[in-house]
Protein backbone atom coordinates (compact mmCIF):
# COMPACT_ATOMS: atom_id res chain seq x y z
CA UNK A 1 0.00 0.00 0.00
CA UNK A 2 1.66 2.91 -0.86
CA UNK A 3 1.07 6.58 0.95
CA UNK A 4 1.41 9.51 -0.94
CA UNK A 5 2.18 11.55 2.03
CA UNK A 6 4.85 9.45 3.27
CA UNK A 7 7.81 10.92 1.62
CA UNK A 8 6.21 14.42 2.93
CA UNK A 9 6.08 13.43 6.29
CA UNK A 10 9.64 11.93 6.71
CA UNK A 11 10.88 15.49 5.10
CA UNK A 12 8.71 17.89 7.49
CA UNK A 13 10.40 15.60 10.09
CA UNK A 14 13.79 16.37 9.37
CA UNK A 15 12.94 20.17 8.66
CA UNK A 16 12.05 20.20 5.19
CA UNK A 17 9.83 23.85 4.67
CA UNK A 18 8.24 22.74 1.69
CA UNK A 19 7.40 19.60 2.48
CA UNK A 20 5.39 20.74 5.65
CA UNK A 21 4.01 23.15 3.04
CA UNK A 22 2.60 20.70 1.01
CA UNK A 23 0.88 18.92 4.01
CA UNK A 24 -0.62 21.85 4.99
CA UNK A 25 -2.41 22.77 1.31
CA UNK A 26 -3.34 18.96 1.55
CA UNK A 27 -5.22 18.55 4.36
CA UNK A 28 -5.89 21.80 6.44
CA UNK A 29 -8.41 22.89 4.52
CA UNK A 30 -10.68 18.99 4.62
CA UNK A 31 -9.65 18.93 8.42
CA UNK A 32 -10.83 22.39 8.93
CA UNK A 33 -14.25 21.78 7.09
CA UNK A 34 -14.81 18.75 9.55
CA UNK A 35 -13.36 20.29 12.74
CA UNK A 36 -15.52 23.42 12.40
CA UNK A 37 -18.58 21.33 11.81
CA UNK A 38 -17.93 19.58 14.61
CA UNK A 39 -17.01 22.49 16.66
CA UNK A 40 -19.13 24.93 15.42
CA UNK A 41 -17.03 27.95 15.87
CA UNK A 42 -14.60 28.98 13.72
CA UNK A 43 -11.72 30.30 15.73
CA UNK A 44 -11.95 27.00 17.67
CA UNK A 45 -12.10 24.86 15.31
CA UNK A 46 -8.86 27.13 13.49
CA UNK A 47 -7.08 26.44 17.36
CA UNK A 48 -7.55 22.75 17.18
CA UNK A 49 -6.17 22.26 13.38
CA UNK A 50 -3.45 24.14 14.38
CA UNK A 51 -2.76 21.36 17.64
CA UNK A 52 -3.22 18.54 15.34
CA UNK A 53 -0.37 20.14 12.70
CA UNK A 54 1.52 20.58 16.48
CA UNK A 55 1.42 16.59 16.55
CA UNK A 56 2.29 15.88 13.51
CA UNK A 57 5.54 17.91 13.81
CA UNK A 58 6.31 16.40 16.51
CA UNK A 59 6.07 12.62 15.41
CA UNK A 60 6.77 13.67 12.01
CA UNK A 61 10.39 12.42 12.35
CA UNK A 62 9.20 9.36 13.78
CA UNK A 63 6.69 7.63 11.29
CA UNK A 64 7.18 5.04 10.72
CA UNK A 65 4.85 4.26 6.50
CA UNK A 66 2.98 1.09 6.62
CA UNK A 67 1.96 1.74 9.95
CA UNK A 68 -0.80 2.89 9.42
CA UNK A 69 -2.12 5.18 6.61
CA UNK A 70 -0.93 9.05 7.33
CA UNK A 71 -4.51 10.49 6.74
CA UNK A 72 -5.93 8.21 8.75
CA UNK A 73 -4.13 8.66 11.54
CA UNK A 74 -4.28 12.87 11.06
CA UNK A 75 -7.76 12.27 10.88
CA UNK A 76 -7.61 10.15 14.63
CA UNK A 77 -6.03 13.20 16.10
CA UNK A 78 -8.15 15.41 14.76
CA UNK A 79 -11.47 13.71 15.55
CA UNK A 80 -9.79 13.11 19.18
CA UNK A 81 -8.89 16.78 19.39
CA UNK A 82 -12.57 17.89 18.46
CA UNK A 83 -13.56 15.04 21.13
CA UNK A 84 -11.44 16.46 24.38
CA UNK A 85 -12.22 20.04 23.49
CA UNK A 86 -16.24 19.14 23.51
CA UNK A 87 -15.95 17.37 26.71
CA UNK A 88 -14.39 20.58 28.32
CA UNK A 89 -16.82 22.67 27.54
CA UNK A 90 -19.91 23.34 30.28
CA UNK A 91 -22.63 21.76 29.37
CA UNK A 92 -25.77 24.16 27.66
CA UNK A 93 -28.88 24.55 30.11
CA UNK A 94 -32.12 21.94 28.77
CA UNK A 95 -33.86 25.25 27.09
CA UNK A 96 -31.11 26.01 25.00
CA UNK A 97 -30.85 22.50 23.78
CA UNK A 98 -34.65 22.08 23.01
CA UNK A 99 -33.90 25.40 20.79
CA UNK A 100 -31.72 23.39 18.52
CA UNK A 101 -33.56 20.27 18.47
CA UNK A 102 -37.37 21.67 18.28
CA UNK A 103 -37.79 22.25 14.64
CA UNK A 104 -41.27 23.08 14.72
CA UNK A 105 -40.61 26.31 16.56
CA UNK A 106 -38.65 27.29 13.81
CA UNK A 107 -40.25 29.31 10.80
CA UNK A 108 -40.55 27.03 7.77
CA UNK A 109 -40.63 29.64 5.29
CA UNK A 110 -39.00 32.63 4.01
CA UNK A 111 -35.29 30.93 4.88
CA UNK A 112 -32.30 32.72 3.00
CA UNK A 113 -29.59 30.89 1.95
CA UNK A 114 -27.62 32.11 4.82
CA UNK A 115 -30.20 31.52 7.75
CA UNK A 116 -30.52 27.92 6.16
CA UNK A 117 -27.31 26.86 6.18
CA UNK A 118 -27.55 27.85 10.01
CA UNK A 119 -30.20 26.00 10.84
CA UNK A 120 -28.63 22.81 9.18
CA UNK A 121 -25.36 24.01 11.02
CA UNK A 122 -27.00 24.07 14.69
CA UNK A 123 -29.18 20.93 13.38
CA UNK A 124 -25.90 19.10 12.66
CA UNK A 125 -24.53 20.58 15.73
CA UNK A 126 -27.01 18.96 18.30
CA UNK A 127 -26.16 15.56 17.55
CA UNK A 128 -24.20 13.18 19.39
CA UNK A 129 -20.92 13.81 18.65
CA UNK A 130 -20.04 10.49 17.67
CA UNK A 131 -23.38 10.62 15.11
CA UNK A 132 -21.66 13.70 13.92
CA UNK A 133 -18.12 12.44 13.35
CA UNK A 134 -19.71 9.61 11.50
CA UNK A 135 -21.86 11.84 8.86
CA UNK A 136 -19.23 14.48 8.52
CA UNK A 137 -16.18 12.29 7.88
CA UNK A 138 -18.53 9.97 5.01
CA UNK A 139 -19.51 13.38 3.63
CA UNK A 140 -17.23 15.65 3.88
CA UNK A 141 -14.31 13.52 3.60
CA UNK A 142 -16.37 11.31 1.05
CA UNK A 143 -14.70 8.38 3.06
CA UNK A 144 -15.51 5.02 2.62
CA UNK A 145 -17.28 2.73 5.66
CA UNK A 146 -14.31 0.77 6.25
CA UNK A 147 -11.85 4.10 6.22
CA UNK A 148 -13.97 6.29 8.45
CA UNK A 149 -14.75 3.02 10.53
CA UNK A 150 -10.84 2.63 11.09
CA UNK A 151 -10.23 6.47 11.98
CA UNK A 152 -13.13 6.43 14.54
CA UNK A 153 -11.57 3.19 15.69
CA UNK A 154 -14.58 1.28 15.73
CA UNK A 155 -15.88 -1.68 13.79
CA UNK A 156 -18.16 -1.21 10.16
CA UNK A 157 -21.46 -2.01 11.65
CA UNK A 158 -20.94 0.37 14.30
CA UNK A 159 -20.38 2.81 12.40
CA UNK A 160 -23.26 2.07 9.75
CA UNK A 161 -25.63 2.14 13.07
CA UNK A 162 -24.18 5.56 13.50
CA UNK A 163 -24.80 6.93 10.35
CA UNK A 164 -28.32 5.87 10.11
CA UNK A 165 -28.99 7.03 13.69
CA UNK A 166 -27.72 10.08 13.00
CA UNK A 167 -29.17 11.05 9.04
CA UNK A 168 -32.60 9.58 10.75
CA UNK A 169 -32.20 11.90 14.08
CA UNK A 170 -30.70 14.71 11.24
CA UNK A 171 -33.40 14.41 9.09
CA UNK A 172 -36.69 14.90 11.84
CA UNK A 173 -34.77 18.45 12.86
CA UNK A 174 -34.73 19.38 9.65
CA UNK A 175 -37.96 17.90 8.30
CA UNK A 176 -39.64 21.25 8.30
CA UNK A 177 -36.81 22.61 5.79
CA UNK A 178 -37.88 19.87 3.38
CA UNK A 179 -38.86 21.95 0.48
CA UNK A 180 -35.35 23.53 0.57
CA UNK A 181 -33.03 20.57 1.31
CA UNK A 182 -34.73 18.41 -1.44
CA UNK A 183 -34.45 21.19 -4.21
CA UNK A 184 -31.36 21.05 -6.07
CA UNK B 1 -36.06 4.19 -2.08
CA UNK B 2 -35.66 2.52 1.23
CA UNK B 3 -35.61 5.03 4.45
CA UNK B 4 -32.31 4.89 5.10
CA UNK B 5 -31.30 5.78 1.34
CA UNK B 6 -34.13 8.31 1.29
CA UNK B 7 -32.67 9.76 4.60
CA UNK B 8 -28.77 9.53 3.51
CA UNK B 9 -30.41 11.63 0.58
CA UNK B 10 -32.07 13.79 2.31
CA UNK B 11 -28.78 14.20 5.00
CA UNK B 12 -26.40 14.87 1.45
CA UNK B 13 -28.54 17.26 0.28
CA UNK B 14 -29.03 19.46 3.24
CA UNK B 15 -25.03 19.24 3.97
CA UNK B 16 -24.08 20.27 0.62
CA UNK B 17 -26.18 23.81 1.78
CA UNK B 18 -23.58 24.50 4.40
CA UNK B 19 -21.08 27.63 3.58
CA UNK B 20 -17.46 25.54 3.25
CA UNK B 21 -15.31 27.40 6.19
CA UNK B 22 -13.53 29.73 4.84
CA UNK B 23 -9.36 28.29 4.83
CA UNK B 24 -7.44 31.92 4.27
CA UNK B 25 -3.65 32.24 3.59
CA UNK B 26 -3.92 33.96 6.80
CA UNK B 27 -5.00 30.37 8.32
CA UNK B 28 -1.99 28.61 6.39
CA UNK B 29 0.28 31.01 7.33
CA UNK B 30 0.09 30.25 10.99
CA UNK B 31 0.39 26.31 10.40
CA UNK B 32 3.68 27.36 8.94
CA UNK B 33 4.55 29.65 11.15
CA UNK B 34 3.91 26.76 14.32
CA UNK B 35 6.22 24.76 11.51
CA UNK B 36 8.92 27.56 12.01
CA UNK B 37 8.91 27.54 15.58
CA UNK B 38 8.90 23.51 16.16
CA UNK B 39 11.77 23.23 13.45
CA UNK B 40 13.65 25.77 15.19
CA UNK B 41 12.88 24.22 18.69
CA UNK B 42 14.06 21.14 17.10
CA UNK B 43 17.11 22.65 15.78
CA UNK B 44 18.23 24.14 18.79
CA UNK B 45 17.39 20.88 20.69
CA UNK B 46 19.91 19.16 17.94
CA UNK B 47 22.72 21.43 18.89
CA UNK B 48 21.95 21.23 22.57
CA UNK B 49 22.23 17.83 22.27
CA UNK B 50 25.61 18.34 20.38
CA UNK B 51 26.91 20.73 23.05
CA UNK B 52 25.88 18.05 25.83
CA UNK B 53 27.47 15.33 24.54
CA UNK B 54 30.48 17.18 23.51
CA UNK B 55 30.83 18.32 27.37
CA UNK B 56 30.03 14.71 28.35
CA UNK B 57 33.10 13.46 26.79
CA UNK B 58 35.38 16.52 27.34
CA UNK B 59 34.51 15.77 31.31
CA UNK B 60 35.39 11.57 30.56
CA UNK B 61 38.92 12.74 29.50
CA UNK B 62 39.69 15.85 31.07
CA UNK B 63 37.33 16.47 33.84
CA UNK B 64 36.96 19.46 35.27
CA UNK B 65 38.53 22.00 32.30
CA UNK B 66 36.51 24.03 29.86
CA UNK B 67 35.77 22.26 26.74
CA UNK B 68 38.10 24.56 24.59
CA UNK B 69 41.12 23.05 26.67
CA UNK B 70 40.73 19.28 25.53
CA UNK B 71 39.65 20.23 22.07
CA UNK B 72 42.67 22.45 21.56
CA UNK B 73 45.09 19.30 22.91
CA UNK B 74 43.23 17.37 20.95
CA UNK B 75 43.75 19.78 17.34
CA UNK B 76 46.94 20.25 18.78
CA UNK B 77 47.67 16.26 18.87
CA UNK B 78 46.52 15.98 15.10
CA UNK B 79 48.86 18.95 13.69
CA UNK B 80 51.99 16.89 15.48
CA UNK B 81 50.48 13.55 13.97
CA UNK B 82 49.99 15.29 10.50
CA UNK B 83 53.73 17.02 10.51
CA UNK B 84 54.98 13.94 11.54
CA UNK B 85 53.41 11.73 9.27
CA UNK B 86 54.41 14.70 6.44
CA UNK B 87 58.15 14.57 7.69
CA UNK B 88 58.71 10.65 7.61
CA UNK B 89 59.57 9.42 3.86
CA UNK B 90 57.14 7.47 2.32
CA UNK B 91 57.01 3.80 2.20
CA UNK B 92 58.30 3.55 -1.19
CA UNK B 93 61.73 5.06 -0.35
CA UNK B 94 62.86 2.64 2.62
CA UNK B 95 65.49 0.76 0.92
CA UNK B 96 64.65 -3.13 0.34
CA UNK B 97 66.48 -5.41 2.34
CA UNK B 98 67.51 -9.00 1.14
CA UNK B 99 65.50 -11.00 3.26
CA UNK B 100 61.99 -11.79 1.88
CA UNK B 101 59.64 -13.65 3.93
CA UNK B 102 58.12 -15.69 0.83
CA UNK B 103 58.71 -19.29 0.98
CA UNK B 104 61.28 -20.61 -1.46
CA UNK B 105 58.85 -22.86 -3.62
CA UNK B 106 61.19 -26.21 -2.31
CA UNK B 107 60.82 -25.38 1.16
CA UNK B 108 58.47 -27.52 3.13
CA UNK B 109 58.02 -28.45 6.87
CA UNK B 110 58.68 -32.10 5.91
CA UNK B 111 61.82 -31.84 3.93
CA UNK B 112 64.56 -32.76 6.47
CA UNK B 113 68.50 -33.16 5.76
CA UNK B 114 68.94 -35.60 8.14
CA UNK B 115 68.67 -39.52 7.44
CA UNK B 116 66.54 -42.20 9.07
CA UNK B 117 68.99 -43.61 11.13
CA UNK B 118 70.71 -39.91 11.84
CA UNK B 119 67.66 -39.50 13.56
CA UNK B 120 67.49 -42.01 15.31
Amino acid sequence: MHDPDADDVAKAGQGDRAAAARLIGRHAPKLLTVARRMLGAQAEAEDAVQEVFLKLWTHAARWQPGKAKFETWLYRVMLNQCYDRLRRRPTAPLEAADDVADGAALPDTGLDEGKLGEEIARALEGLPERQKAAILLCHFRELGNVEAAEIMGISVEALESLLSRGRRSLRSKLEHLKGFAGDR
Amino acid sequence: MTSENSDRDFVDRALRRLPPPASSSRFEAALMAGYDAWNGEREKGAWAAFKAGLRGFSEVIWPGAPVWVPASALAVALLVGAGIGAALPAAGTVEQSGFSLEQPESFTLFASDVTPEEDL
